[in-house]
């Protein structure tokens, strides 16, 4: 531990010295009864105050958590010498609140051990590092301090918390693997799809004797296979709106629909990939599965908004990632140029895509007549952008901070009944 | 609050038995006073130290100054007075470290509260002794004067020792 600068030492040292040096200079004797007050503390500071020795130990309760969970961060404590006073600071990044501060003030007694005890809150998904410990340690009238971080750091992945879905956007084509999906194309599986003549080959099982009955002759039942299908979720990690307080950002938003949307898939048995699209590319293959979960959720957490002026484009995409018939589910803001051509140029490229606006409107309050004509002009522009898209064939559907998942989620299965895409 | 407050009271009790002593030069020590008096209230304020020291030197020196105005013996209060500038010093100290929120144990405080009652009266008696050994006739001679130098020298050592240690 290092020690600290001690105002107070100056201070006292000033006060005795200007003290007994006026008691020299004018020849009296109170002003030497002054400083002596002011000596005694010295003095007092020089016996009471002692090099200390400290050890502390910190530890989690748990590794994994889920967001608004509550932790439990033990910081025990040990000195063999003895501390008057000692305050201890748990570093913690700004996502985290402690009932009653991170801060605890405590007196150790020699050979003394002690345990205190932090009750964590994450109120934002993240990857948590808690810790080290900012010791300081003074005597018991503050003369002289040390101070040093100790402990070890700890890491906590923070989970986001997901939504309630009731149902899943379909993709429009699914793949050749089993799954939970009916395919819209025939063959062998459980749901009724047609009547057909029957054909040489066909067997006995699938004939479907009471139309057979009635049109003398043999028909058979056609079915629709169970086949799983390709999910990649596409998060534009470009730009970020922050929110304040309770309101969440809308990177933040993003991840939470991303996550909650890759257990929705992964619990249908259907593959989930994943590409951030930003400053820095990153890309999960589709596959399935538990383990695929908690990979894509751990680089979801992970992912940060980095800025850059590189001009990317569709072709930085590593190929297996974009699996064909694969349904893009994109998360973005809309306030970034390049992710909407990146995007307009998948649907180009044929592929099932939904555009779910993590909006920002929300986040921006015009404050005078030339924010307020901005803020209808910026309106204006995202609404002219959802057009394109729509003209494209692809729905774009809006969350907003106060509405569920499953609202946009509705409504793009509204928008694929009404209006099939090509 | 209640520490900056503890801490305005004896500096604010010190000051008016200065100026009450003062007479006829009351007015000019008042001024001064009231300038030690805005200076610790921004100390207080603001959590200054070393706004504190200034006007706990202007407290100090408009009392000696008073005495010496005055022309009189030996005043027997200066060890109270000496008593009450350090508790303001202290209470003050104690009042800036209190700015940041710290839940702890109660026992903390009233240790500090403990060794700070106790400094306070060790001081007063240290001052008494030294007004009392100088009431009782100490010789006022040269080697007294080097010593009182001395001492001088002694206590910025110590601070110096102290701060560098």
């Amino acid at each position: 531990m290092r020690r600290l600068g001690a105002p107070v030492l100056a201070l006292y040292t000033g006060l005795a010295a200007a003290g007994l040096i006026a008691a020299l200079a004018v020849g009296r004797v109170e002003a030497v009864a002054l400083a002596t007050p002011f000596v005694l503390a010295l003095l007092a500071g020089a016996t009471l105050g002692r090099d200390p020795e400290l050890e502390v130990r910190l530890a989690v309760d748990r590794s994994r958590a889920v967001e608004g969970e509550t932790l439990t961060a033990t910081l025990e404590l040990f000195s063999p010498v003895g501390i008057d006073r000692l305050d201890v600071l748990l570093l913690l990044p700004e996502v985290a609140v402690v009932d009653g501060g991170a801060a605890r003030a405590v007196s150790l007694r020699k050979g003394e051990r002690r345990a205190i005890e932090l009750e964590l809150r994450p109120e934002s998904w993240s990857a948590l590092e808690i810790g080290p410990v900012l010791c300081r340690v003074g005597d018991v009238l503050g003369m002289r301090s040390w101070a040093g971080e100790l402990g070890e750091r700890q890491f906590v992945r923070v989970y986001p918390r997901e939504e309630t879905l009731r149902s899943l956007v379909p993709p429009l084509e699914t793949q050749v693997f089993a799954g939970n999906r009916v395919a819209r194309t025939k063959g062998e599986g459980i749901e009724f799809a047609d009547l057909r003549a029957w054909q040489s080959g066909d067997r006995q099982r699938h004939v479907n004797w009471r139309a057979s009955a009635r049109r003398g002759a043999l028909w058979v039942n056609e079915q629709h296979p169970e086949r799983n299908s390709d999910l990649v979720l596409f998060i534009d990690s470009y730009v970020d709106a922050r929110g304040t307080g309770s309101v969440s950002g809308t990177n933040e938003r993003a991840v939470r629909a991303a996550a909650t949307l890759a257990h929705g898939y992964l619990d249908h048995k259907d593959r989930v990939g994943l590409i951030g699209f930003g400053g820095y590319l990153t890309w999960l293959v589709p596959a399935t599965g538990l383990r695929q979960l908690y990979a894509i959720v751990d680089t979801l957490i992970e992912s940060d908004i980095v800025h850059s002026y590189a001009r990317r484009g569709f072709t930085v995409i590593p190929r297996r990632t974009l699996p064909p018939k694969a349904l893009v589910v994109a998360l973005t803001p809309f306030l970034d140029e390049r992710v909407v051509n990146v995007l307009l140029d998948l649907r180009a490229r044929g592929y099932d895509l939904v555009v779910v606006d993590v909006s920002p409107l929300d986040l921006v309050a015009p404050e005078s007549p030339l924010e307020e004509l901005a803020d209808r002009l910026w309106r204006l522009s995202r609404d002219a952008l959802r057009w394109r898209y729509e003209q494209a064939g692809v729905p774009v559907v809006t969350w907003r901070e106060d509405a569920p998942l499953a609202v946009p989620i509705e409504e793009v299965m509204t928008y694929r009944r009404l209006a099939r895409p090509a | 609050v209640i520490l900056a407050a503890g801490a305005a009271l004896p500096y604010g009790v010190v000051l008016a038995d200065s100026l009450l002593r003062a007479g006829r030069f009351a007015p000019a020590f008042a001024v001064v006073g009231l300038i030690g008096g805005v200076l610790l209230a921004l100390a207080l304020v603001f959590g200054a130290p070393w706004l504190l020291g200034w006007s706990l030197l202007i407290a100090g020196a408009v009392y000696i100054g008073v005495l010496e105005a005055r022309g009189s013996g030996v005043d027997g209060t200066a060890p109270l007075v000496a008593t009450g500038l350090f508790l303001c010093a202290e209470l003050a100290r104690w009042s800036f470290d209190m700015r940041v929120r710290i839940s702890g144990d109660e026992l903390l405080i009233a240790r500090r509260a403990g060794a700070l009652v106790g400094l306070a009266i060790g001081a007063a008696a240290a001052s008494t002794v030294v007004v009392g050994v100088t009431a009782l006739g100490a010789p006022r001679d040269l080697a007294w004067t080097a010593l009182g130098a001395a001492a001088a020298a002694g206590a910025t050592a110590v601070g110096v020792w102290l701060a560098r240690r």
